[in-house]
């Protein structure tokens, strides 16, 4: 498997380009949701801005088509700020229910306000398993460019839980990355080759992501694009060592 | 240049179903066939008039160990599983653990527990202490209760696409298969009743007063309902029936409309039928969608029609469990499995009169002959739209 395109969007390197740079815009605060239309920027919250933003930087850097390129989302709370939020509006303000605010408390909306925006007319989803998501997500990709012999672009991403769930929920910080993956072939440059594998020991350290980003269920692809852009070869974890030990083994490609 | 590679069909080697007809097969084909609506009264209490398709079934506690995980989904799972026992331990004595994937669907995962738990929050500023965000409400958290009963360790996740959550866990089966990820999958989802996911439709005014009353004229909405469906699915076995392909595809028209010709439905059932190589003509039937909103059933019979020079019979089931969202395209697998192996469609409940807008052969009553292949749609939120073709052995 071939990694092609990377995105990523932690506070402060809105961009892979600045994180390879390495010095933190303080202005980048929130993901800006340029990849959405105006429309569907205005109904995302931070999540779905975020997602957009590392798809649309993973697949211009594979140079695949945004409107036909199968979309894998993966998170692992979804839009729970967006539920309670609701659910606060129903129950301690007595208001009634925004139908705006339901349609996008689906963990999908994301992948929908996506596919709306790109013009995108083919195979999405979205999917979560805990800390394993980024490993889920991108077996599911893996599945799809072995059985479609094409580009899938695999995006994950997790916001903080809301403040009110502070009692019962760990704290992190938002995180998103993505990577496009395509069926190795020699003729078409690669960021680098990619097998996974269930168990595997790592060298891989990723020390640069603070502790609120080594909390988030999606450091692992994080920590995969990283691992790229910084050349590393070998075994990157694709958890934070509370889930199934998957990881990612990354051989050398022909970086552009 | 891209290609794509021809998939084998999935053999389903046993199914489950649990929902307002009940928790058995029996009782299933029993509704089914008598046309009898399992649609009623809401166990929540609500601040407007719906009708509700609600599990009465009594569902299993969950083993001591997994008291931690216990919500009504888990449990749920747990009552599907068990009616899965004996497949499951032909599977297990098959396959290896790491081999068999466990790949579900919900949209509310465990959205009526943290309901529950925030409600107590706002009264007193403290969460029960039974309450455990991590193993009851995350999407993930009922992968590790199917694990645990059943000793499946392979691929795990759950897709959340809304409405068609519970029919793309069968496509992510039939990839990894034939990718030879893995060799067999527990696939199918749950859903559950929640407070907010039935304000939330009423206040997109899509919730009708009384049964849901797809395609007929009189069509108001949907009656929201809950439950659940799974299936083992393996690359070869004693196949009861077979998932010859699945169609997926995306609207890209609105977050909650559905594009009102019915394009992307219509591209998934025209994708499903091409990845099985088969002709519109070699469908003997349609489980629609079928919601009962007047958008979605044009749309819908829009996309048939399409499809289909001469459509086959078309039946939504929704009236008998009500739109069950996360669990609705497998509960709907199941129906188009029944179809094939009992050699029957249930009515369209209360489908009379027919919209003359719809233009296809709804079936009215109880239908009886020999359905080779059943074609069952799914669409969700987020224009997602799925499209199942099921085959006879």
């Amino acid at each position: 498997m071939a990694i092609t395109g990377l995105g990523l969007w932690v506070e402060g390197f809105p961009n892979t380009v600045a994180w390879r740079g390495g010095s933190a815009d303080p202005a980048a605060t929130k993901p800006a949701g340029q990849a959405l239309d105006k429309v569907n920027r205005r109904r995302a919250g931070p999540l779905g801005r975020g997602l957009a933003d590392v798809i649309a930087e993973a697949v211009a850097m594979a140079g695949v088509d945004a409107a036909t390129v199968p979309t894998v989302i993966g998170s692992a709370i979804g839009e729970a700020s967006t539920m309670t939020g609701l659910l606060d509006a129903m129950w301690r303000h007595g208001l009634p229910m925004s139908p705006a605010e339901f349609t996008v408390s689906v963990h999908n909306a994301a992948a929908g306000l996506i596919s709306i925006s790109n013009k995108n007319r083919g195979m999405t989803t979205s999917l979560a398993a805990d800390d394993d998501t980024p490993a889920a997500a991108l077996l599911e990709a893996i599945g799809l460019v072995v059985t479609r012999d094409a580009a899938v672009v695999v995006a994950c991403a997790d916001e903080p839980a809301p403040p009110t769930l502070a009692q019962v929920a760990p704290p992190w910080a938002l995180l998103a990355a993505a990577v496009v993956l395509e069926p190795l072939r020699p003729e078409r440059p690669a960021l680098a080759a990619l097998t996974l594998e269930p168990q595997a020991v790592s060298a891989y350290r990723g020390e640069r992501f603070g502790e609120l980003l080594r909390s988030n269920p999606q450091i692992g692809l994080g920590w995969l694009v990283d691992a790229v852009l910084h050349g590393h070869r070998g075994a990157v974890p694709l958890d934070r060592g509370t889930g199934r030990g998957y990881a990612a083994v990354l051989a050398p490609g022909s970086m552009p | 240049m891209t290609g794509r590679l021809v998939l084998p069909p999935l053999c389903v080697t046993g199914y489950s179903v649990l929902s307002a007809l009940g928790g058995s097969r029996a009782e299933h084909l029993a509704a089914l066939a008598a046309g009898r609506t399992g649609l009623g009264p809401s166990p929540l209490p609500l601040s407007f008039q719906t009708a509700v398709g609600a599990v009465h079934t009594t569902l299993p506690e969950l083993p001591g160990e997994l008291s931690r995980w216990s919500t009504r989904i888990a449990r749920m799972v747990a009552h599907l599983l068990a009616e899965l026992e004996e497949p499951l331990r032909v599977a297990r004595s098959r396959w290896r653990p790491e081999r068999i994937g466990i790949l579900l669907g919900t949209s509310t995962a465990g959205a009526d527990a943290t309901e529950r738990a925030y409600r107590s929050f706002i009264a007193d500023g403290t969460f029960p202490d039974r309450y455990d965000f991590l193993r009851q409400h995350t999407f993930g958290a009922v992968l590790h209760v199917v694990s645990a009963l059943t000793g499946a360790k392979g691929p795990a996740w759950v897709v959340s696409t809304a409405c068609t959550s519970s029919a793309k866990p069968l496509a992510s089966a039939w990839r990894l298969i034939a990718a030879d990820v893995i060799d067999a999958a527990i696939v199918g989802g749950v859903d559950t009743l929640c407070t907010m996911t039935l304000t939330g439709f009423e206040s997109l005014q899509a919730l009708d007063r009384v049964p849901c009353r797809p395609f007929s004229k009189d069509r108001n909405g949907v009656s929201i309902g809950e439950g659940g469906a799974l299936a083992l699915v393996e690359r070869r076995g004693d196949a009861r029936v077979l998932i010859e392909a699945i169609g997926e595809t995306s609207d890209s028209y609105h977050i909650s409309a559905p594009h009102p010709e019915g394009a992307g439905a219509a591209a998934a059932m025209r994708e499903a039928l091409a990845f099985a190589g088969r002709r519109p003509e070699d469908i003997d039937h349609v489980n629609a969608h079928g919601t009962g909103t007047r958008l979605n059933d044009t749309a819908e019979a829009k996309a048939i029609r399409a499809v289909f020079a001469e459509p086959p019979p078309v039946v939504s089931t929704k009236g008998f469990t009500g739109h069950t969202l996360g669990a609705a395209g497998a509960i709907e697998f199941a129906f188009a499995a029944y179809a094939i192996e009992e050699g029957f469609l249930p009515p369209s409940l209360h489908a009379a009169p027919l919209d003359p807008e719809i233009q296809l052969p709804v079936a009215l009553q109880t239908t009886r002959g020999r359905f080779r292949r059943v074609l069952s749609n799914s669409y969700a939120f987020g224009g997602n739209n799925v499209s199942v073709l099921v085959g006879a052995p």
